[in-house]
């Protein structure tokens, strides 16, 4: 296919030039065509509907039926073939308004939606949380992600990191504006599921309540299957549940939206452990027609130190969140010391600060700056109270009957290995030492439990322990099961499993219906368009994003209330309106160029559009410079940049941002507007060499033309 | 090489890990950001969760990944 691989977008521009070149050299064929023309558009532009395809068809056999063509070149023909050798793509475009090949502009996704592994609409639910349509919001959200309270407190928001505003000061907080719109809706009762599909009458049994589980389960759900969740523990959630402390995700929230797919019909049945409580077997005779596995990656892996098995008072992190959230709250010790730099570790370390021990210390092997937990968590812990011991390496674990008394450690220094671009701590000799410890927590990562899949026998796994699949699908290496989350990626992100859960519910769909794979993963779907509401480039700038407001330090010592608080409401309409709309505005920079190279201008000072080398974005400069020309109106491709007269003003807007707002000069003679006195200086300017006799008179063009003409057609001698 | 949140890389080459797929050859060449790095030990055989310019999100082994200056 020729130029823009998208074949919706080449049968326009084929049809356009076929009509301006003279193809359809008779009335009846050229009104045939133009109707094909706004037909094709309407696909393109994500307005059409079922009946759409039908009617092209009808009018291009109409056109290769017609005489007129007979023994000549027929356009027809090639729009049919279009048609017909594209008919997916022309009725994916109809169905999901979605452009796969990002061609046809009102159907791409925005980079932070692109970005989102469920693929959520942002554009479209930010403008609504703008506006206050809190419910609509959610609405727009839970088509792509049954969870949005959960990704609005704990999500590691790629989406923030692919924000076009952040290459002009700082991302919208995405995450935060979520969570508020989430609360708010369940709050208000307003949270309501979208409408399910007719029952299909077909069983899949879901292992794993996790959230790759969950999500699964959702979309069959709301598919029209009957699904029934297995899972190990007492409740839902899995990782979500007991691997995040409370005071980042309270408990209330996952039951909440997990209560939501119980009202879509998804029942559970808990303290039931695959490959213990029931096997695959057993789980077949019930009749199931599919199965999807998410059990996680819940064993931590060992220190791997002496003495480590010696003693009672060594245990793993992923264990004592777990022991926490089921309702432990006895201090695990009064010295504690939790080895490993992650996420978990800092997770375990702040949960014992709250369980109420006095002493809490993370010893890890490299330096600050190479920790890979979140910089806020470390940032967080360390408010606290936790303690980090840097560039230690655990050698041993002491201790005396049957009770640890200190973790022996060396010191580390970090060196270059030859062949690796990577610093390695290596021990420093004699600088032994030991840090005092009555409980020692590992924290070193986990990995995925495949004891409890043995009996699958036929399933292949990768080699880091995880179960190999199809990542487009979810396949796994036997028919009919399938499997997303951690135990496929190893332990990984919410929106992550979110997503997977979600692909394979589509190829669970496909697979029970008979419908081919897809081969690329899927392009999210654009659900809607928003208009933009206004405000003034100043405001636009100005505004800036928010800090989250924090629970005090004594509470956030002592308790397990969640830390991170809420916007208030006007922050969040306000942060929700610093959005820069890349969902219409595609960054294309034809509007900069042509005011700046072919006008001269240069009143566009738009530094975000370019993804690797962002420069100075002022959105102020326009009102200094802009003349109000509408040249880079003209030139957008999307109608992101328009111009607009209101009473005596000519505005330029940018996705709702007024960039420019001049007086406009009207003709004195008929009283139309002709532009900005910005515009008639520029085109005096231009003139002045051809005609320096400037008439002091402003008028428009035709009424210049009446004055100054010799004569006019109307009152030309016949 | 030890990869943070928030770097951005390019994907300058096909990896040899089992865990790239056919349709991440259409991959090498562009740019992204590390969104989720090994968040347990900075494991160097840890796949890296990168968000592709206009390419959607993807965990991707690190031999295929480097570095850019920004």
């Amino acid at each position: 296919m020729p130029n823009t691989q998208c074949p919706v977008t080449e049968s326009v521009h084929f049809i356009e030039k076929s009509i301006r070149i003279g193809s359809f050299p008779h009335p009846h064929t050229r009104r045939m065509a133009e109707e094909i023309h706004s037909l094709l558009e309407d696909i393109a532009w994500g307005r059409a509907g079922d009946d759409h395809l039908p009617a092209i068809r009808q009018r291009v056999q109409a056109l290769l039926d017609d005489p007129v063509f007979a023994g000549g070149p027929n356009p027809g023909e090639t729009l049919d073939h279009m048609l017909k050798a594209h008919a997916e793509v022309f009725q994916s475009h109809i169905e999901t308004h979605n452009c796969s090949a990002g061609v046809c502009e009102w159907l791409t996704p925005a980079p932070c939606q692109t970005a989102c592994p469920a693929g959520i609409d942002v554009p479209t639910y930010l403008s609504l949380i703008s506006m206050g349509r809190d419910a609509e919001a959610i609405d727009v959200i839970r088509q792509d992600n049954p969870f949005p309270w959960v990704c609005g407190l704990v999500c590691t928001r790629p989406c923030e990191f692919m924000c076009v505003r952040g290459r002009m000061d700082t991302p919208i907080s995405i995450k935060y504006i979520k969570a508020f719109a989430a609360e708010r809706t369940i709050s208000q009762g307003t949270y309501r599921n979208p409408e399910k599909e007719a029952d299909k009458g077909k069983k899949i049994c879901v292992i794993g309540a996790g959230p790759g589980g969950l999500s699964a389960a959702y979309y069959l759900a709301l598919k029209g299957y009957s699904v029934h969740v297995i899972e190990a523990l007492p409740m839902a959630g899995g990782m979500i549940m007991v691997g995040i402390p409370r005071y980042r995700l309270p408990r209330e929230v996952i039951d909440r939206e997990v209560a939501m797919l119980e009202d879509l019909g998804v029942t559970f049945s808990f303290n039931t452990r695959f490959g213990t409580d029931i096997n695959l077997d057993a789980l077949k005779s019930q009749g199931y027609d599919a199965f999807f596995f998410a059990i996680g990656a819940h064993t931590a892996y060992t220190l791997g130190i002496a003495g480590e098995s010696d003693f009672p008072q060594i245990i793993d992190a992923i264990d004592l969140l777990r022991q926490v959230t089921l309702g432990e709250r006895r201090i695990p010790g009064k010295q504690v010391v939790v080895v490993g730099g992650g996420n978990v570790a800092i997770d375990a370390a702040r949960t014992c600060l709250r369980l109420g021990c006095p002493d809490v210390t993370i010893a890890y092997r490299r330096t600050r700056h190479e920790m890979p937990a979140d910089e806020e968590e470390v940032e967080q812990a360390e408010e606290e109270g936790v303690r980090f011991s840097f560039l230690t390496i655990p050698e041993r674990v002491l201790g005396a009957d049957n009770q640890v008394t200190g973790l022996q450690c060396i010191q580390a220094q970090l060196v270059e290995q030859p062949g690796s671009n990577r610093m390695s701590p290596v021990p420093v000799l004699g600088s032994e030492h030991v840090l005092p410890a009555d409980v020692v927590i590992s924290a070193i990562g986990q990995k995925v439990d495949a004891s409890c899949m043995a009996e699958l026998t036929n399933l292949n796994w990768t080699r880091r322990g995880t179960i190999d699949v199809n990542m487009v699908t979810m396949e796994t290496s036997i028919p009919g099961i399938f499997s997303a989350g951690d135990d496929v990626t190893g332990p990984a992100t919410v929106i992550e499993a979110i997503g997977g859960g979600k692909r394979a519910a589509e190829a669970i769909h496909r697979y029970l219906t008979g419908i081919p794979q897809p081969q690329m993963p899927p392009v999210p779907v654009r659900r809607g368009r928003e208009a933009c509401a206004e405000m003034s480039a100043s405001a636009k700038t100005l505004l800036k994003r928010p800090a989250i407001g924090m629970l005090n330090l004594d509470r956030r010592r002592t308790t397990f209330q969640q830390v991170e608080l809420s916007y208030t409401e006007a922050a969040v309409r306000e942060e929700a309106s610093r959005c820069l709309r890349c969902d219409i505005c595609r960054r294309c920079g034809q509007c900069v160029a042509v005011c700046r190279d072919k006008m001269g201008i240069g009143a566009l000072a738009l530094g975000y559009l370019d993804f690797d080398h962002p420069t100075q974005t002022d959105l102020l400069l326009t009102e200094e410079r802009c003349i109000a020309c509408g040249a880079c109106a003209a030139n957008c491709p999307t109608g992101a940049i328009r111009i607009e007269d209101r009473g005596d003003e000519r505005l330029l807007i940018l996705c709702g941002t007024i960039l420019s707002r001049q007086k406009l000069v009207f003709c004195h003679s008929c009283g139309k507007a002709i532009g900005s006195a910005k515009y008639l200086d520029f085109i005096r300017d231009r003139v002045q060499s051809i005609n320096s006799s400037i008439e002091p008179t402003i008028r428009c063009e035709a009424c210049s033309r009446k004055a100054t003409a010799r004569f006019n057609v109307d009152a030309l001698p016949v | 090489m030890v990869f943070q949140r928030g770097q951005k890389v390019k994907v300058y080459q096909p990896s040899t890990d089992e865990s790239w797929r056919p349709y991440m050859d259409r991959f090498v060449g562009l740019h992204g950001i590390i969104t989720d790095p090994d968040t347990t030990i900075n494991d160097p055989d840890a796949l890296m969760e990168v968000s592709l310019d206009k390419k959607g999100t993807h965990r991707l082994p690190q031999d295929c990944l480097r570095l850019i200056d920004d």
